[in-house]
């Protein structure tokens, strides 16, 4: 249910811009609003920005909360990696107490969480990332490009079944394509595993700081084992498929590659601990930071920069400038120094005070988004970067690969790719994949990265599955280590939600939270122009973007910015309203699925 | 009923922000409670007494030869 508004401004220096906006975004979560001016005689994209019209006050309703219910609470943040939120507060939890769970319950954990990014990333890319690319959108807005699909032969066809790369996009075409029906049906499976481990999907009723309520017998594992193997045979067909469709893409309309490109400024903070390393003390935490099977680490221009977590924690900076809230550099500093005494940046999120300030919306240089402008500081040159997350998988699969640290057997970082191995499967032999540093971070990349992700996450879970139950066979039974809340202590979370870098971070006074902000991805793609003037990611990536679209200005559909922006999987909990343009606002309640919309007051 | 209270409810006697845990009430995280439980022993491992904290001594095996297995 995306609505354009358009309005023509003549000769701006000189070029024709038309004004498209799409507010909300649809097929993804939240009010997320794209605002551009476009210059078609030239097919490129001037200038875009995203804006939300949501505020949650997350920050500031969690004071004076016990700390033990945080994750219960942070869950909530989301409606479908609400798990995510409440392991990154658990991990954060886990510091502040100064307790380290057992080791079967950090096993249990990674489980869980390998389901979660099994389950959304299916659900996400083939319900509704594939959308942008199936027959029917594709004969909409490309025409010329279905008739070259129709005759161009699928290079791994044999693999997947579909002879033509125009058979890959019907596979995908909503309701009636087997791809996306079968995507449906694993991804309850993944969600049932999910369950399995962490009790509840998206809210686990089953984790806490300190450990896990999961009743770890044999037979949990083996119930996952066996749904993991099913899903195995999906993924198996998935990943060729996305090659091929993605490998047509920039072979049939040159230039592709460049849409939605940025410069490469990624961002990961790690996730699935290593229970043998972990003791979720700061002072340690470059140490088991490294040893998380999702390398942490900030990638620059194809370099990585670091993997230090406790780096990456330093750089954070919350900064203001196109956003609706009043400035904290006058209000309390919470944390001046960190337990290894380095120096706390007023504007990082230990010391940040939310002060929101409702008002009109102005894109004409004030202020037009509640997203705020989360940057990493980057001590070498002292610019404040815009790090994305790729959506999740590119970063996190570059960190890992360059890092060069991980090797689980199932999956082995190499320095420049990542090798995954899948063992034999109901209907398939067992089958190696290799994801290889892309040369550009663009629309495409970060999709493809996404479905080789899952890869990644079925593989890890083998592993898991294979270290939990020798805990288990070993009789070491326990999931639950016991700790005191302290009166006063500080900690902080660092994990990856499906889409991209997570952290939380926490203040306890008087044994109650004083001050506790949770960043999630969303916040570092989706922000607005900072304070330096610096655009957010979508804003960057669709500005200056070519359009490939065959409609001109009076039918467009806007693929190509939608694409890109849908690249980046977002997520701003939860779209209630729509604008429809001079004035009147039509309030809806949607789903985030395509054509199951509810009507609403 | 009248309109302006059109569900009778209690006077409230917490706040939103009222913490969950009130000082001097017994948490179930505390350190010491893990070991206090029936069946679970010091090196992380766990016998039958486990599976309920009800008479936990005849849980036990009914042959003394028989392992004591943890249900989980």
């Amino acid at each position: 249910m995306t609505t354009r508004q358009e309005s023509r401004e003549a000769a701006h220096e000189g070029r024709e811009l038309v004004e498209m906006s799409w507010d909300p975004i649809t097929r993804i979560i939240g009010n997320l609003g794209i605002y551009t001016k476009i210059d078609f005689n030239n097919r490129e994209v001037v200038e875009c920005k995203s804006t939300s019209s949501l505020f949650r006050g997350y920050s500031v309703f969690m004071k004076g909360k016990d700390p033990r219910d945080a994750h219960f609470i942070t869950s909530r943040i989301c409606g479908i990696c609400g798990d995510n939120h409440a392991v990154c507060s658990i991990y954060a939890q886990n510091m502040a107490y100064g307790v380290k769970p057992p080791p079967l319950a950090d096993w249990i954990i990674n489980l869980g969480e390998a389901a979660e990014f099994m389950f959304d990333h299916t659900l996400f890319q083939d319900n509704l990332v594939f959308v942008d690319y199936c027959e029917q959108m594709v004969k909409e807005t490309n025409p010329s490009l279905l008739r070259r699909a129709e005759t161009t032969e699928a290079p791994r066809g044999d693999l997947h079944g579909h002879r033509t790369i125009a058979d890959i996009m019907r596979a995908f075409n909503p309701f009636t394509g087997d791809m996306y029906r079968e995507a449906l049906v694993i991804s309850r499976v993944t969600r049932e595993m999910c369950c399995l481990m962490e009790g509840r999907h998206v809210h686990p009723s089953t984790l806490y700081p300190g450990g896990v309520g999961t009743v770890a017998t044999p037979q949990l594992f083996t119930d996952y084992l066996s749904r993991l193997l099913r899903v195995l045979d999906f993924v198996k067909k998935a990943v060729p498929m996305n090659d091929d469709l993605f490998d047509f893409f920039y072979e049939a309309l040159p230039g592709y590659e460049k849409v939605g490109e940025r410069r490469v400024m990624l961002g990961c903070w790690g996730t699935f601990q290593d229970p043998e390393a972990v003791d979720y003390d700061y002072r340690n935490m470059n140490e088991w930071g490294r040893r998380m099977f999702v390398t942490p680490g900030i990638v620059l221009d194809g370099e990585l920069l670091t993997t230090n977590l406790v780096d990456i924690n330093l750089g954070m900076r919350i900064l203001l400038g196109s956003s609706y809230y009043d400035d904290w550099v006058s209000e309390e500093t919470f944390v001046t120094h960190d337990p290894l005494g380095n120096p706390v940046d007023q504007r990082h999120p230990w010391n940040q005070t939310t002060l929101p300030k409702p008002q009109k919306r102005d894109l004409d240089g004030g202020k037009y988004s509640w997203v705020m402008s989360p940057r990493w500081y980057d001590q070498r040159t002292g610019d404040h970067l815009a790090l994305d997350t790729g959506g999740g998988p590119l970063a996190r699969l570059w960190s890992t690969a360059l890092a060069g640290i991980v090797d689980t057997g199932t999956v082995r970082a190499t320095g420049s790719s990542v090798v995954i191995n899948l063992p034999k499967s109901p209907s398939f032999p067992d089958m190696q994949l290799e994801w290889r540093v892309p040369r550009w971070a663009n629309t495409i990349e970060r999709n493809r990265a996404r479905i080789y992700f899952i890869a990644y996450a079925a593989a890890m879970a083998f592993y898991f599955v294979e270290r939990g139950l020798d805990e288990v066979r070993g009789g070491y039974t326990k999931v639950f280590t016991d700790f005191d809340v302290p009166d006063d202590a500080i900690g902080c979370g660092f994990h990856e939600a499906v889409r991209g870098v997570l952290s939380h971070h926490m203040v306890i006074r008087d044994g109650k939270i004083a001050n506790y902000h949770p960043y999630p991805p969303t916040p570092w793609n989706a922000s607005p122009r900072d304070v330096y003037g610096t655009p957010g990611p979508y804003e960057d990536a669709v500005q200056g973007l070519p359009i490939f679209e065959e409609n001109g200005p009076d039918d467009f559909k806007g693929i190509d910015i939608m694409r890109t922006v849908r690249s980046f999987d977002p997520c701003l909990p939860c779209g209630v309203h729509m604008y429809l343009g001079g004035g009147k606002v039509l309030k809806k309640v949607h789903s985030p699925t395509l054509g199951n919309s509810v009507q609403g007051a | 009923m009248s309109k302006e209270q059109p569900i009778r409810t209690g006077r409230r006697d917490a706040r939103p922000d009222t913490p969950s845990h009130v000082k001097g009430v017994k948490e179930g995280n505390s350190t010491g409670n893990y070991d206090k439980q029936e069946g679970h022993l010091p090196d992380g491992r766990s016998t039958a007494a486990r599976s309920t904290g009800i008479q936990a001594g005849s849980r036990d095996p009914i042959d003394p030869d028989s392992p004591s297995l943890s249900p989980a």
